[in-house]
């Protein structure tokens, strides 16, 4: 309802005015350029572990999945949300969604963008990366996501390109505020839309089309990315919960993601009257439920082992829970679960500035959450670590790692930075379309 | 009452002295500095290679533990550095290994018995490691069905081979991890010819894909003699027949040509089905350009419309 007042007054003149793109303002800029520095300094450890090798890390025989293995999980994670704003609010009809799909889209597209080129980077040899297509087996788990990845990122760029159509129809008109190099963008990706009927019907059906596709695709593209572990027999990896573990926490992940990204968007474009109260308080509602369900499954991912500790498990539940990897295990549950559903099962707490907080936590404890999965197990292989050097034994990233991953991060932040620069954050015709049906819809209760 | 607290205070100072008395011992017992106790094992497998194994253990009370990371000097009848066989440092199980180098051939030949010096820096650890040099023969035969292994064990004594008696062995079959004795027997000794012969007593043992079996002696911690091992093969198994058939399978484990059927048609059809579907969809892209082309052609113009 919030919405509804606040947009209804809005003429279809002024909704375009607002939701054009804008060129970056001073704190843009320094946001930028910020990004750019940090993704150039991954580009440079880069640089210095194809030139050294993968020695440059600290990745050794146990721990040959580090922190570049967490932050594609992570970056697949977070990218889950695409599907779950997109298609099941679209399919399932949520009419509050439409503010929020795009910035759902794009942190999708950019996420599973930056968690393929991580997995590149943890192959040590990128041009390696052919090997996989001409003598992969399919009896692999790691080609299946490879397969899956691939197939979502196209069906995540499709499902961004259908419903911008109609905008670059719009943006076109706005070539003296756009500039020439964007309006030749525009007009070689949307020219050829008139926003005809039989045009629309054709991009509505697609778009019906692609959200029943995205959805078992992104089931599989985590499942497949949990199974990768829990096909490796290692204690703490051996679960058959770790497909639905995976995805409960995918969602959650990334719709803090989103959380946050709503917060910063309404604020650096002054988008209130667009991104209101109201999807603050939905979001959250659906945020909370998610870390419920998270929840649900990291007590079942744990207690079961913990209540038997058989010999293999016990060493790696004692580190996490009371042991040298207990402060990050406990902070990941915490501040990535239990204090959000807290914050979040208030009304207060659903208000756009806790929100944005919450929606920090949740990514951040999801972040670390992945490291806590990949790495503590590694360290505990089922036959003991002998005659090995004592670097072996344990695990701590080099800055090389730490620079590349913190690239990646900068990387997949400023593909959605650039993007919500290009084109409007919030579908405009979208927006429009809603008003005047809203406008339709109150002069028929009117005139009753 | 008055003597039952007397004995009350007997029964405690008896308690106290020898709480006491026991602490006195432990701490005499923690105050006493564990022994490095070095120990040195030769080897001659198949009379070809010949090697020692040095041992060095902590001893503390009764209790020997490894005595990983230290470095010694083992040298053969002298300490001089010519004579040096080798360094070794021990790794965590409290062993090294030094292969007696070519460089001291003309030593090693020179003399059929030989000491072994194991030096820590300048203190001489060990000096009465002798060994003499030592060999085994095995012979086989067949009479009446029944197979037989002869082992003849003989040391060199004025550069002839001279048999020795009483010297303890196993005779048997080499396996995968251990020795199964040929006999009944577990060990046997050798007579005053030397010798020990063994009568076959399991016929059916596999083989390679030949039949062949390794027969196998084996002299452990021998004083005189160290540790030997001989082995000879002989056509006395079953044929083995290597199932190839398991790397024919289609598993989820062999190549990526032998794909379970069940896995390609799903992989296949999913694949299929949503790279389908999506290129159907980039149809109607181009569905959609061409709609707004023949648009553009009607009314003339191919600038878009005002909102």
């Amino acid at each position: 309802m919030e919405k509804s007042t606040s947009i209804s007054t809005l003429t279809s003149d002024q909704i375009t005015r607002d939701l054009l793109p804008q060129k970056f303002g001073k704190r843009g800029m320094i946001w930028t350029g910020i990004l750019i520095v940090v993704s150039l300094f991954g580009l440079f450890a880069y640089a210095r572990q194809l030139r050294y090798g993968l020695i440059v890390t600290h990745m050794r025989d146990y721990v040959s999945w580090g922190i570049y293995i967490s932050n594609f999980v992570f970056f697949v994670a977070i990218s889950l949300v695409g599907s779950l704003i997109t298609a099941i609010f679209r399919l399932t009809n949520v009419k509050w969604r439409t503010p929020i799909t795009r910035i759902a889209e794009i942190i999708a597209v950019s996420n599973i963008v930056f968690a393929a080129l991580i997995i590149v980077v943890d192959m040590g040899r990128p041009e390696r990366f052919m090997n996989l297509v001409l003598h992969g087996r399919i009896q692999s788990p790691i080609l299946w996501d490879v397969i899956v990845i691939s197939t979502y990122f196209f069906i995540s760029i499709l499902l961004l390109y259908f419903p911008l159509l109609p905008d670059l129809k719009i943006l076109l008109k706005f070539k003296k505020q756009t500039g020439k190099r964007l309006n030749k963008l525009y007009r070689f990706q949307g020219s050829f839309w008139k926003g005809t009927k039989e045009q629309m019907h054709i991009s509505d059906r697609s778009i019906s089309i692609l959200c029943i596709v995205i959805i078992p695709v992104a089931f599989m593209i985590h499942t497949v990315t949990s199974w990768l572990f829990a096909t490796t027999y290692r204690p703490g990896w051996d679960s058959t919960n770790f497909g639905a573990y995976f995805i409960s926490g995918a969602f959650l992940a990334g719709a803090g993601a989103v959380a946050v990204a709503m917060y910063v968007f309404r604020k650096a474009y002054k988008l209130e009257k667009y991104i209101t109260d109201m999807h603050f308080e939905r979001m959250g509602r659906i945020v909370v439920m998610l870390a419920l369900v998270y929840l649900y499954f990291n007590v079942n991912e744990f207690l079961t082992p913990a209540f038997k500790m058989k010999e293999s498990e016990r060493s790696l539940i004692l580190q996490l829970f009371v042991g040298s990897y207990a402060p990050m295990f406990w902070f990941a549950i915490l501040v990535g679960m239990i204090i959000p559903i807290i914050i979040l099962v208030f009304k207060k707490g659903r208000r756009p500035l806790p929100m944005f907080i919450v929606g920090i936590m949740v990514v951040v404890g999801a972040w670390f959450k992945r490291y806590i999965i990949v790495t503590p197990t590694l360290l505990h292989p089922f036959l003991p670590m002998q005659n090995v050097p004592e670097n072996f034994k344990y695990y701590f990233p080099s800055w090389e790692e730490w620079a590349i991953a913190g690239g990646s991060l900068a990387g997949a932040l400023l593909v959605i930075t650039f993007f919500a620069r290009i084109y409007p954050i919030i579908p405009i015709q979208e927006t429009i379309d809603e008003q005047n049906e809203l406008n339709e819809k109150n002069e028929k209760d009117e005139s009753k | 009452m008055k003597k039952m607290n007397q004995n009350k205070f007997i029964l405690l100072f008896l308690f106290i002295s020898f709480n006491l008395f026991n602490n006195t011992l432990t701490a005499q017992n923690d105050s006493v500095k564990p022994e490095n106790v070095v120990r040195l094992h030769y080897f001659n497998i198949n009379g070809k290679m010949q090697y020692l194994v040095l041992e060095s253990l902590l001893k503390n009370g009764r209790v020997f533990t490894p005595h990983s990371k230290m470095t010694y000097e083992i040298y053969l009848d002298s300490a001089a550095q010519k004579n040096l066989v080798s360094s070794v440092t021990t790794d965590e199980e409290g062993k090294g290994k030094a292969f007696i180098p070519p460089a001291l051939k003309s030593i090693w030949d020179a003399s059929s018995q030989h000491t072994f010096i194991v030096k820590q820096g300048d203190e001489e650890v060990l000096s009465d490691y002798t060994i003499t040099k030592a060999k085994i023969t095995i012979d086989t035969s067949t009479v009446d069905g029944v197979k037989n292994i002869t082992a003849t064990v003989m040391d060199l004594k004025n550069s002839e081979w001279v048999p020795i008696s009483d010297v303890e062995m196993r005779v048997g079959i080499k396996r995968l991890v251990g020795i199964v004795s040929a006999g009944d027997e577990p060990t046997y000794t050798t007579d005053s010819t030397g010798s020990v012969t063994v009568e076959l007593k399991k016929d059916s043992m596999p083989g390679d894909q030949k039949g062949n079996l390794v027969l196998a002696v084996k002299i452990q911690d021998n004083d005189e003699i160290g540790n030997l091992l001989m082995e000879k093969t002989v056509p006395w198994g079953k044929v083995t027949e290597h199932n190839t058939t398991f790397f024919e399978q289609r598993t989820l484990w062999s190549t990526r040509f032998k794909t379970p059927y069940w896995l390609l048609f799903t992989v296949y059809s999913i694949a299929i089905g949503i790279w389908g579907t999506l290129i159907y969809l980039v149809f109607r892209i181009i569905k959609i350009g061409k709609l707004g082309k023949q648009f553009a052609m009607i009314n003339g113009s191919d600038e878009p419309d005002d909102i």
